[in-house]
């Protein structure tokens, strides 16, 4: 949720995380120090860089939870983080010193230090300036994690900029991982581990994406499209304020987690840029990016999560030259995560349209080309594969188009995804209550040919939902619009082209040459 | 890695800003080629070093006071196209008389003139940007740059074939591929001064670096004016 907390905020987030880059700076340095930035605290604290990785699991995995401040008064915060807290198989504790007996359950306990059962995480649902003694007996207690909801530290300044740099003091003595201040919190719905005060946060349903958003109101945002959308998610979390989890650790922690298959952030400045990349080239799993501010929203930004927001063509320009396809909207994210997280990793820009109607197929065709794919000419063994299917097909080459839903439209889509100048699939296909969808074609499809196979229809929800399950469940990625789906597509080319390196080579860059190929005049629009 | 000699000049000088010289040299260090010149300090030093260069020769102001030279004093900073010892030494003079009158120390650099019409004016720019450190800009000069907002940006340091993608996504790249049966232009040169300008800025304590213009012709590229800024001591 956007909550009030989060709008009144301020510049000085980061500057107590890393050290900033123009003026770290001076005299002789090698690049790669650049991608270090973390040394200062490692060097001031040798045994916490070791424990980086465990403090991360201490929050998103944790074996017990300490809800401190929690309350019996319906509304409050300490009330609804215990509420929602309490879905988690773990144990769960309301830490109180005004309060006794029972909540939801459990004992109420005077401080995290007298919770008898094994705790890594606290949440802490109390005033900004009582957390450094929160802080100090979560290390006590050996708590390797807390969630900050209060706001009123860093991007209040002043007074709250000395309280971030006090509780940031606090946590690096005791290895504390600290998520926020200034966060409405995370979620994990497939342990239910949901730390969140929000409403409605237990219907978000388990999926494979991690969204990492720096404002916890568009963290949000995403994890309750992301149910609309039938997709769910691995992870919700909301950066706030920073004090020593940031976004490189979390892409960090997530390119790890093996319920992660993507990794989606949304960004409004950062003052640590640099580290924030290298994460991502490091990043096994795809992360795809959405930076906010391509026109000037510097203030409202910076009164937000306290971050400068930063040229945006630096930070476009920079994503896609660590390998970091970037998207313009909430939506887009996700359709993106579900095109790249679903499929297996294209090796080139081309894309085979299959369509059962015209029309929808021309939107995808001219989408596509602009959002960064390439519809290459089938081969002559395709198109005649296609022919014998289907004599006198509305149009043989690429978009293949059927003109209608038929018994035949799957091994249309098969012969198209076998031919080796395709690099992604797209299908489209209006439903047709009689036929369904040809669920058994493709499922398994895209692992066969080892291309991405992506599905886009429409229809009555309500009639077409058991056959969309199916697929879904067969592991195809299902966008609603033509549209959307053409443009997932089209990170999957940018993807393709950002990793053509790794990959040995199809697609990539324009090749050195005086010419410039087709893939120059593409590629940049990215 | 000690600081170049030009970088450590200006700051046994106190200066943030280099000269138009010191920035030149500063590029050739790093291997981009520059125009020839000399910095002279009088107008009889000026003509001489006119008939060592060659004619024609531009004279330029040369003073850490004066960075925008074709501004400074009503447009007598910077005087192109002189063919003769005599336009040198008026032009010398004329620039050496204006910095006396305005109290400013000043010298006059001598340097061969180029034919801009031979190739595309480039511009190459080194900025520490806050978030992300060294950044290299890559933009075609003129109305491109300022108008059109034709650039783009890596960060720094880059590779070769980084520097190519560079320069292969502006808009009017075509202008360098040999546009309307112009030659082709050398942009492995242009993508190698590329790597370069953001070398130096990731190396050296430079907050800005501007090489503007880049002269790219079918030969090389060549440095017409570089702009060097230091980071605060």
């Amino acid at each position: 949720m956007a909550t009030r907390s989060e709008v009144v905020l301020f510049a000085l987030s980061n500057s107590v995380v890393g050290p900033r880059l123009s003026s770290s700076v001076s005299g002789s340095r090698h690049p790669s120090q650049c991608t270090t930035v973390r040394t200062r605290w490692e060097n001031a604290l040798p045994l916490f860089d070791e424990a980086w990785g465990v403090s991360l699991t201490h929050l998103f995995e944790p074996s017990g939870v300490a809800v401190v401040g929690a309350s019996r008064t319906e509304g409050k915060i300490g009330y609804v983080a215990m509420a929602n807290a309490t879905n988690f198989e773990g144990p769960v504790s309301p830490v109180n010193p005004s309060e006794s007996g029972e909540l939801f359950g459990s004992e109420f306990v005077p401080s995290v230090t007298e919770i008898d059962e094994p705790v890594d995480l606290a949440l802490c649902c109390v005033p900004g300036p009582a957390m450094p003694d929160v802080l100090e007996e979560c290390g006590a207690a050996g708590i390797g994690a807390a969630v900050i909801y209060a706001s009123g530290f860093a991007e209040a300044g002043g007074d709250g900029a000395k309280l971030q740099e006090a509780i940031v003091e606090v946590a690096d003595e005791h290895g504390i991982s600290l998520l926020g201040p200034n966060t409405s919190g995370f979620l994990v719905p497939a342990t239910d581990l949901r730390c969140s005060f929000a409403s409605g946060v237990e219907e978000v349903p388990p999926g494979n994406t991690a969204v990492v958003a720096q404002s916890g109101g568009v963290a949000h945002v995403l994890a309750f499209q992301s149910r609309r959308q039938r997709r769910g998610v691995s992870a919700m979390v909301g950066l706030g304020n920073r004090a020593n989890v940031g976004f490189a650790e979390a892409i960090e922690y997530f390119d790890g987690d093996d319920r992660t298959d993507s990794i989606v952030l949304h960004i409004e400045g950062t003052d640590d840029g640099r580290r924030l990349l290298e994460a991502c080239r490091e990043s096994d799993t795809p992360v795809i990016a959405y930076k906010v501010g391509q026109s000037d929203v510097g203030a409202f930004a910076e009164s937000h999560t306290g971050a400068l927001t930063g040229d945006h063509e630096v930070y476009t320009a920079g994503f896609a030259q660590y390998g970091v396809p970037t998207v313009d909207a909430t939506d887009d994210l996700l359709d993106a995560a579900a095109a790249l997280g679903n499929a297996p990793t294209p090796s080139g820009p081309n894309v085979g349209v299959v369509t059962a109607q015209a029309g929808p197929g021309i939107i995808v065709t001219d989408r596509i080309q602009r959002a960064g794919g390439r519809l290459p000419e089938l081969t002559v063994e395709t198109k005649q594969r296609v022919d014998e299917i289907l004599p006198g097909i509305t149009y043989d080459d690429n978009p293949v188009d059927t003109g209608r839903p038929m018994p035949e439209f799957g091994e249309v889509v098969t012969a198209v995804a076998e031919d080796d100048r395709v690099d992604i699939v797209l299908v489209y296909e209006l439903f047709e209550a009689a036929l369904g969808f040809p669920v058994d074609t493709l499922g398994g499809l895209a692992d066969r040919v080892d291309k991405p196979v992506l599905f886009a229809t429409e229809g009555i929800e309500e009639e077409l939902e058991s056959e969309r399950d199916a697929l879904a469940a067969a592991g195809v990625p299902i966008f609603e619009t033509p549209e959307r789906a053409a443009d997932a597509a089209g990170v999957l080319a940018r993807y393709a082209r950002l990793h053509a390196d790794e990959a040995g080579g199809a697609g990539g860059r324009p090749p050195s040459g005086g010419s410039r190929g087709a893939d120059g005049e593409v590629g940049r629009r990215e | 890695m000690s600081d170049p000699e030009p970088i450590a000049t200006a700051r046994e000088d106190g200066r943030a800003t280099l000269t138009e010289a010191e920035g030149k040299r500063l590029l050739a260090s790093a291997g981009v080629e520059t125009t020839d010149f000399r910095v002279c300090v009088d107008a009889d030093a000026a003509v001489e070093a006119a008939a060592a260069i060659g004619y024609p020769v531009v004279v330029k102001v040369a003073s850490p006071e004066v960075t925008h030279k074709s501004d400074w004093a009503g447009g007598i900073g910077v005087a192109v196209g002189l063919d003769s010892p005599e336009a040198v030494r008026d032009a010398a003079a004329e620039i050496l008389a204006a910095a006396e009158e305005r109290g400013i120390a000043a010298d006059v650099l001598v340097e061969e003139a180029m034919d801009v019409d031979r190739g595309t004016e480039v511009i190459v720019g080194g900025v520490r940007d806050p978030s992300f450190g060294p950044v290299v800009l890559t933009g075609l000069g003129g109305v491109f740059t300022e108008i059109f907002e034709d650039t783009t940006h890596r960060i720094a340091p880059i590779d070769h074939a980084e520097a190519r993608s560079a320069i292969d996504e502006l808009r009017a790249a075509e202008l360098l591929y040999g546009y309307r049966g112009s030659d082709p232009a050398d942009v492995d040169a242009l993508a190698a001064a590329v790597v370069a300008v953001g070398d130096l800025v990731v190396g050296h304590p430079i907050a800005e670096l501007d090489v503007n213009p880049l002269l790219t012709t079918a030969d090389g590229v060549i440095a017409l004016d570089a702009l060097v800024v230091l980071e605060d001591v």
